[in-house]
């Protein structure tokens, strides 16, 4: 146990093996809405394999600091590094191209899953796999049945979205984005519009796909997920990040004040 | 009374014809403006936008009659001679297509903030994004407003008259000039108008309930 700890603490570290690059890296992020800072400086190292929970209040910057990672929000300043290489020239103005291969490169599912409603299950997995990839419609379906069994619903392939539970879209929603090969996961709170039960089943399948040393980044108000899965949580409030380390860390012995508030709110209820 | 309607029918239905193809052409033309000028009012890019929305207004600000005028009397200034049907389908298409590009451009935003960003997230350029997840859901909403919209393009070719368009309207009046049975005739194109109306209308609150549940 106390091994496993002090392995993960050095890998999130991440400064031990100085000939690698982190596989992503945040450099001074910032985002502005109208004047307001909703980010400020944002900076974080994550290495291949990592998997990082971001808890903390809402309206803390989570949501935001993730969407940032794919640019569905445009950072107004700051630095998006994968493999260290730069993955937008000027931040603020993202080209065509610089938004395609950094959205090849990281999946991302969300917490109202947005799976398309007009097309089956299967075509939601196989269609961006054929536009995306350009891989033909056989072998794009073919990868998908493996992916919707992986995650157990290899049965609703032929059904539209709709006929499906909550737990269950999300699940194809995972299949979905890990069909086009991601080499990073983005949750946004992928549990949160879910029963318990069914979020369940979501949080299991996350955790093999942790397993599998997929590298994820995942917003979450799951704080036994984040303590149970995740190598390093980070707690955020106020567009900032207050606190990060190994999750026995952050939940067992919080350093700062606005970590242990916030930590007696949501675990005494 | 009926024996007249019968006798003129022929020379009614040779303008109704008219009427028909102006209206097909017209909307064959006018929708995919509509959807352009829908597609330019959500741009992102301002100047697009901006011009996008002054063609639109002005589309829809300046009466029908007024902008085939424009067109078939105006335009021979400026070296453009159109014929009267092909006068008449340019200014209904101009005017389709500045109405149309409201239902157009509501369609498009009904469709929901998250599919739009699942679709970017998944890497889908701006092409695929429009043509496999926005439009096909978009349709939908779409359909039934334009399918109605399609009626008031038919009762507008009726405009056309003003232009000598030889249609619906028009061969109602030759009748007229010639037998004085101007009641009689106008009634009859009146109610021939209504009846393509009417099937068009209760075919669009069939789909309409067919769809809605």
């Amino acid at each position: 146990m106390i091994d496993n700890q002090q392995n993960r603490t050095q890998g999130a570290a991440g400064t031990t093996d100085a000939q690698k690059a982190p596989q992503l890296q945040l450099k001074d992020i910032h985002k502005e809405f109208n004047g307001n800072t909703v980010l400020s400086d944002i900076s974080l190292d994550v290495n291949a394999g990592e998997v990082v929970a971001f808890i903390g209040p809402s309206g803390a910057g989570k949501s935001t600091l993730l969407r940032c990672v794919n640019y569905l929000e445009t950072p107004s300043s700051g630095d998006l590094l994968i493999d260290g290489k730069p993955t937008v020239k000027i931040a603020s103005k993202p080209t065509r191209n610089e938004l395609m291969n950094l959205r090849r490169q990281v999946g991302m599912v969300f917490q109202s899953f947005n799976l398309f409603p007009h097309i089956s299950v299967l075509r939601n997995v196989a269609l961006p796999q054929e536009r995306v990839l350009g891989r033909s419609r056989k072998e794009a379906e073919e990868r998908a049945m493996e992916l919707l069994t992986r995650v157990g619903l290899g049965d609703k392939a032929d059904a539209r979205p709709s006929k499906c539970s909550g737990g269950q879209q999300q699940r194809i929603a995972i299949a979905r984005a890990l069909a086009l090969d991601p080499e990073i996961m983005l949750f946004d709170e992928p549990t949160s519009a879910l029963d318990p039960e069914l979020g369940g089943e979501v949080l299991a399948v996350m955790q093999e796909l942790a397993a599998t040393g997929m590298t994820m980044l995942v917003v979450t108000h799951e704080m036994s997920f984040a303590r149970r899965v995740s190598d390093r949580t980070v707690f955020m409030a106020d567009g900032r990040i207050v606190e990060q380390g190994a999750p026995e860390q952050v939940f067992g012995a919080p350093r700062e004040a606005r970590t242990k508030k916030f930590l007696e709110a949501v675990l005494e209820r | 009374m009926f024996e007249q309607w019968i006798q003129w029918l022929p020379g009614l239905l040779s303008g109704l014809q008219t009427s028909l193809a102006v209206t097909g052409l017209s909307l064959l033309l006018g929708l995919p403006l509509g959807l352009l000028f829908a597609f330019g009012m959500i741009s992102r890019t301002r100047i697009l936008r901006q011009t996008t929305i002054l063609i639109v207004e002005l589309g829809r600000g300046i009466p029908l009659l007024v902008v085939l005028y424009v067109v078939y009397f105006g335009l021979p200034d400026g070296g453009i001679v159109l014929e009267s049907f092909a006068a008449a389908v340019v200014a209904i298409a101009f005017n389709t297509g500045a109405y149309t590009s409201e239902i157009f451009r509501a369609g498009l935003l009904s469709v929901p903030r998250g599919h739009i960003e699942a679709a970017q997230s998944l890497g889908l350029n701006w092409t695929d994004e429009a043509r496999y997840i926005v439009l096909p859901q978009a349709l939908r909403a779409i359909v039934p407003p334009l399918m109605s919209y399609s009626v008031i393009v038919f009762q507008a070719t009726s405009l056309g008259y003003a232009i000598a368009l030889p249609e619906l309207l028009n061969s109602a009046y030759q009748i007229g000039s010639v037998t004085f049975e101007f009641l009689s005739v106008f009634i009859l194109a009146g109610l021939i108008y209504a009846a393509l109306s009417i099937v068009v209308s209760r075919f669009v609150d069939a789909i309409h309930s067919k769809t809605s549940h």
